[in-house]
């Protein structure tokens, strides 16, 4: 296992369609598992196999209850819709507004090639929707309402007198 | 896709910080939301609601988690009993957040910041307290009204002993029922140079909705608008922020043309600007306050209204002041106190008093009435002023004033509003109630210097 190089905005592979996986190698198991630590090193809750560099279309999700790897996945169902505050790992410092929808149901397979299912609501939904847009070379800053904003910047905010 | 902001440990940091390091809760809160200020305004609503919901029921949610937890509550691990209080406030007072995922996150936040062995309990204490909510059994005003004042409304202990000595069950009740409600926005109406009818038309123009105060004639109450600082009345300075009880302060030292005035703990300036405004032009009004935050505070009040009979000074009350030795007409001694008459303003004033506490600020305020009093010249009066409720440091402390100094209570019943006449007000003070008057908790007295 190893950390892998997460690409930033402006490196041209972030704009680019992922391949479907036709099979799962030892290669792509490899890689699987480095998404995972990368992902949880750099404290994210998702990655997308472009931001490491790898044109294939697989995820991993973590939002706090447990790791989720899709493979070739695919949103069959999507409802409701949600706005929030979204952030990026090849976009570090920033975040914006994006809606999404509030409901997703995905399909596509396991890091065995099991198929599976997954469904999720507000983060979990958020967090699938974002990670699938990579893998057609959609980066959440073109998706953004308003403008982006900085994470790490303290403003005062001027206080009422009495 | 990085990990969004938890606002529930948001709002965790928040209370830890107040309820174990006793930080000031408007401050930790703001300086909190100044941080994320990229979130949306519904999450820092959030933020705002459950932190200061939390606080203000504090000891009613202590006394609900105690019927759940064989740990009594001092005894748990800090974290955990924020975390519990936190979602005991949710689980009470916001039905728009379903139980389940209050004590989901309660587990989830237990777990991730190390008290694994600890989730069990977080789980048991709260799905109890969600099953049992409007089962529980809360104290009795009849069999122990200390305790049901306490738990109901959030109060410490000794505070109620104090004040059920000397006011009804009644009143006391009423008092803590009016520190729950939003306290309104009271303003002073300056009609030296505009009237008071402009002053509100003004106002009403840029959407305030504007009540006339039935105490004084130039104080209204106002609300609806967003940011007070950017009304034009504000900006002109024909308005100013303050309760009516301090306006009163102003109204009983009655000045007359070209008095010279001393305010002995003057910061932020109302009282004293409100004394100048009086003097129309005339006089003197000296400022004073002991650190030069403080001094700048009444000095920005001076330049943006344009005083010119008023000055601000670097002054300590508690020091004597040679220069002043029986000089003035009029001494203010609005006294640090312990502040219980403002708690439906600042909510954590509560927790923060105690016995203690109490009685270093009463040595203080004596220390203050023994040096301002000579300020004061034959035939001059003595202001003493508070914001809090209980003869501590009312009562007791004009006792202790008038056995040592030549000074004489005066009536106050010819410079106050009808309603507010009563048997104190004749001998010369007056204890306003909140609940039971239209203001804060207020104390103020007139002591008249004999003519040696």
């Amino acid at each position: 296992m190893a950390l892998r190089k997460i690409r930033e905005y402006g490196d041209e592979i972030l704009t680019k369609k992922c391949r479907e996986v036709r099979e799962m190698t030892p290669r792509l198991k490899e890689l699987v598992k480095d998404m995972l630590e990368t992902m949880y090193q750099a404290e994210g809750v998702g990655l997308a196999a472009p931001q490491v560099g790898v044109l294939k279309r697989i995820v991993v999700i973590d939002i706090g209850e447990g790791p989720i790897t899709l493979v070739n996945p695919k949103i069959v169902e999507q409802d409701g819709e949600q706005e929030g505050s979204e952030g990026c790992l090849s976009v570090p410092g920033k975040a914006g507004m994006v809606v999404r929808p509030n409901h997703v149901i995905v399909e596509g397979f396991d890091a065995d090639m099991n198929p599976v299912t997954v469904e999720g609501e507000e983060l979990l939904a958020r967090a699938l929707c974002h990670e699938l847009d990579h893998l057609d070379g959609i980066v959440y800053v073109s998706l953004v309402k308003g403008e982006l904003y900085d994470t790490d910047v303290e403003e005062e905010e001027t206080e009422e007198e009495q | 896709m990085t990990g969004t902001v938890n606002l529930r440990e948001v709002i965790l940091g928040i209370l830890m910080e107040v309820t174990e390091q006793e930080a000031y809760s408007h401050i930790a809160l703001r300086d909190t939301l100044d941080k994320y200020q990229y979130l949306p305004k519904r999450d820092r609503a959030f933020v705002s609601r459950v932190t200061e919901g939390t606080l203000e029921n504090l000891i009613q949610i202590d006394y609900i988690i105690e019927c759940f937890s064989k740990v009594p509550i001092h005894n748990m691990k800090p974290l955990i009993r924020n975390l519990l209080r936190m979602s005991i406030y949710q689980l009470k007072y916001m039905d728009s957040v379903p139980d389940s995922a209050v004590v989901n996150e309660a587990v989830r936040i237990a777990q991730k910041r190390g008290f694994y062995n600890l989730k069990g309990f977080v789980n048991g204490v709260l799905r109890a307290a969600a099953r049992e909510m409007d089962h529980i059994a809360y104290p009795s005003p009849k069999d122990d009204p200390v305790e049901y004042l306490s738990v109901s409304y959030s109060m410490p202990q000794w505070i109620l002993h104090k004040w059920l000595g000397q006011f009804s069950f009644e009143e006391v009740e009423r008092m803590c029922d009016s520190f729950r409600d939003e306290s309104p926005v009271t303003l002073r109406l300056r009609t030296n140079r505009v009237s008071k009818e402009e002053i509100i038309a003004s106002l009403r123009e840029e959407g305030c909705e504007v009540w006339q105060h039935p105490y004084l004639d130039y104080a209204v109450r106002i609300s609806g608008f967003n940011y007070l600082q950017a009304l034009t009345a504000f900006r002109q300075g024909w308005i100013y922020v303050q309760d009516v009880s301090s306006m009163l302060v102003a109204e009983i030292a009655a000045p007359n043309w070209g008095d010279y005035c001393i305010d002995v703990c003057a910061a932020p300036g109302g009282k004293s600007i409100h004394l100048a405004d009086k003097l129309k032009g005339s006089g003197y009004v000296e400022a004073r306050d002991k650190s030069e935050d403080k001094v700048n505070l009444i000095q920005g009040n001076i330049d943006r209204l344009g005083m010119i009979n008023m000055v601000a000074a670097l002054r300590d009350a508690t020091v004597f002041d040679q220069d002043s030795f029986h000089k003035a007409d009029i001494v203010l001694c609005d006294v640090p106190c312990s502040g219980l008459g403002v708690i439906g303003k600042k909510q954590d004033i509560r927790y923060r008093m105690n016995p203690t506490r109490q009685e270093e600020l009463i040595r203080i305020q004596r220390r203050i009435l023994s040096v301002s009093q000579n300020y004061v010249k034959p035939g001059g009066v003595l202001i003493y002023s508070t914001c809090t409720i209980g003869a501590d440091e009312n009562q007791l402390n004009l006792k202790y004033f008038l056995e040592n100094y030549p000074f004489r209570l005066e009536s106050i019943d010819p410079y106050i509003p009808e309603q507010l006449r009563c048997r104190t007000s004749a001998g010369g003070y007056l204890q306003l109630l909140p609940g039971t008057h239209l203001t804060d908790g207020f104390f103020l007295a007139r002591l008249k210097r004999n003519h040696e």
